[in-house]
């Protein structure tokens, strides 16, 4: 097919179309649907009986204020990678907020052995909290990715990298605020683990997702 | 993070944008008439071959139709083209570096044959062989539209329900598989 038969045909195909709102914009509603969905599951299961405690202290604030701010810049990092016209270092915005994350995670390991010795950095299994971010962050990261489908053709794997992160890290405080992990090792593991699952899972499986997502769009258009 | 919008200056792409997304179709043409050029230019910073260049121009027109409710009015659309034009093209990029490290020259000796129909019956029965093995070294979208439509003998609507894609890219993806098994199988024949 020569270009200008291209050209004609797809002026042909042309139907009008509705412009996009906002990145800005986009990824507040999503941020608002998603906060509401894991502030359900959060009441459904119930907070940790210490958490009123918790909250007073400093470093626990500041490490849950970490997360979430990681979560939230990488909402908004997504629905501005997914455009063509949007610089690549958006993908760079929750970077510094989940290095702070990790690090405060790492300290508190180090506070851990100092206050107890061996015992504090002692890892267990906590395969549910595996198990509630994968389970929230998944479904919540497809749908978003469902939204974020025209950057198939543009930035694929960075948008559902980081769109993913952002779900996990809302549901890493969404867990926080639920279950029982004291030690900063076990929460460096599992919580760290699984938002490390989520977005390799994601990063692997963008192009078929979004090749899927736009295939599903076509069909119900 | 962005720069404001500064005005395309493009004898105004922008709005003919802007009215294409209004489902305006004489301005849709002739804003993709008048990019193509544009579209060439940044294909040839990163592609050699004409042939191409064409075909990464044409990716980035049928990415342009797919995304096209991406583009923002308010912005410079050239950015916008730009980054579309500069993906498509390193696709092409790798995809040509993948097909050189597949095919070898076709020298005289590859064209010997015998007269007489039986005698050459072996020929045939690898030539068939060739085309298959061609056919499944296409890009999976390719495959794909030569399945249906040259194989299943499927129509191009019946394609594009099964395939969920248009039919302008069915078109599209059929014309570059018929090429790409041209080259692969007869020599360079291009049309």
């Amino acid at each position: 097919m020569r270009t200008e038969d291209l050209v004609g045909s797809l002026s042909a195909d042309l139907a009008p179309v509705k412009r996009l709102r906002p990145p800005m914009v986009r990824a507040a509603g999503w941020l608002v649907l998603s906060v509401l969905v894991i502030g359900a599951v959060v009441t459904v299961k119930g907070f940790r009986p210490d958490l009123e405690a918790r909250l007073v202290e400093p470093w626990e604030v500041a490490q849950l204020a970490a997360a979430l701010a990681t979560g939230v810049l990488a909402a908004i990092a997504a629905f501005h990678l997914a455009l063509p016209d949007r610089s690549d270092s958006w993908a760079l915005l929750p970077l510094p907020g989940f290095a702070l994350w990790v690090a405060s995670l790492g300290w508190g390991c180090v506070a851990d052995f100092i206050r107890l010795g061996p015992d504090g950095i002692a890892l267990g299994t906590s395969w549910s909290c595996l198990g509630f971010i994968l389970a929230l962050s998944l479904p919540l990261g497809g749908a978003m990715l469902f939204a974020l489908r025209h950057a198939g053709p543009i930035r694929p794997v960075p948008t559902a990298a980081i769109g993913v992160l952002s779900m996990a890290m809302l549901a890493s405080v969404g867990l926080s605020l639920v279950h029982h992990l004291d030690a900063a090792v076990m929460i460096l593991v599992w919580h760290a683990g699984a938002v490390l699952v989520a977005v390799a899972l994601s990063t692997g499986l963008s192009r078929p997702g979004f090749r899927i997502a736009r295939r599903l769009s076509t069909a119900a258009a | 993070m962005d720069s404001p919008a500064d005005g395309d200056g493009e004898g105004g792409w922008s709005a003919l944008m802007a009215a294409a997304q209004d489902g305006d179709r004489r301005a849709y043409e002739r804003l993709l008439r008048e990019i193509v050029p544009f579209l060439r230019g940044v294909a040839r910073r990163r592609l050699r071959g004409e042939a191409d260049v064409e075909d990464a121009v044409q990716d980035t027109l049928l990415t342009i139709h797919q995304i096209r409710h991406t583009y923002d009015p308010s912005r410079p659309i050239r950015p916008w083209l730009g980054a579309i034009a500069e993906r498509r093209a390193l696709d092409r990029v790798r995809s040509v570096s993948r097909r050189a490290g597949r095919e070898e020259e076709l020298t005289d000796l590859h064209h010997e044959t015998l007269q007489g129909s039986s005698t050459n019956e072996g020929e045939r029965r690898l030539q068939a062989r060739d085309v298959r093995a061609a056919v499944a070294d296409l890009p999976p979208a390719q495959r794909r539209a030569i399945e249906l439509l040259k194989l299943q003998g499927l129509s191009l609507a019946e394609a594009s329900v099964r395939t969920g894609q248009s039919v302008t890219s069915l078109k599209v993806a059929t014309h570059r598989a018929v090429l790409a098994l041209r080259r692969r199988i007869g020599g360079d024949e291009r049309t």
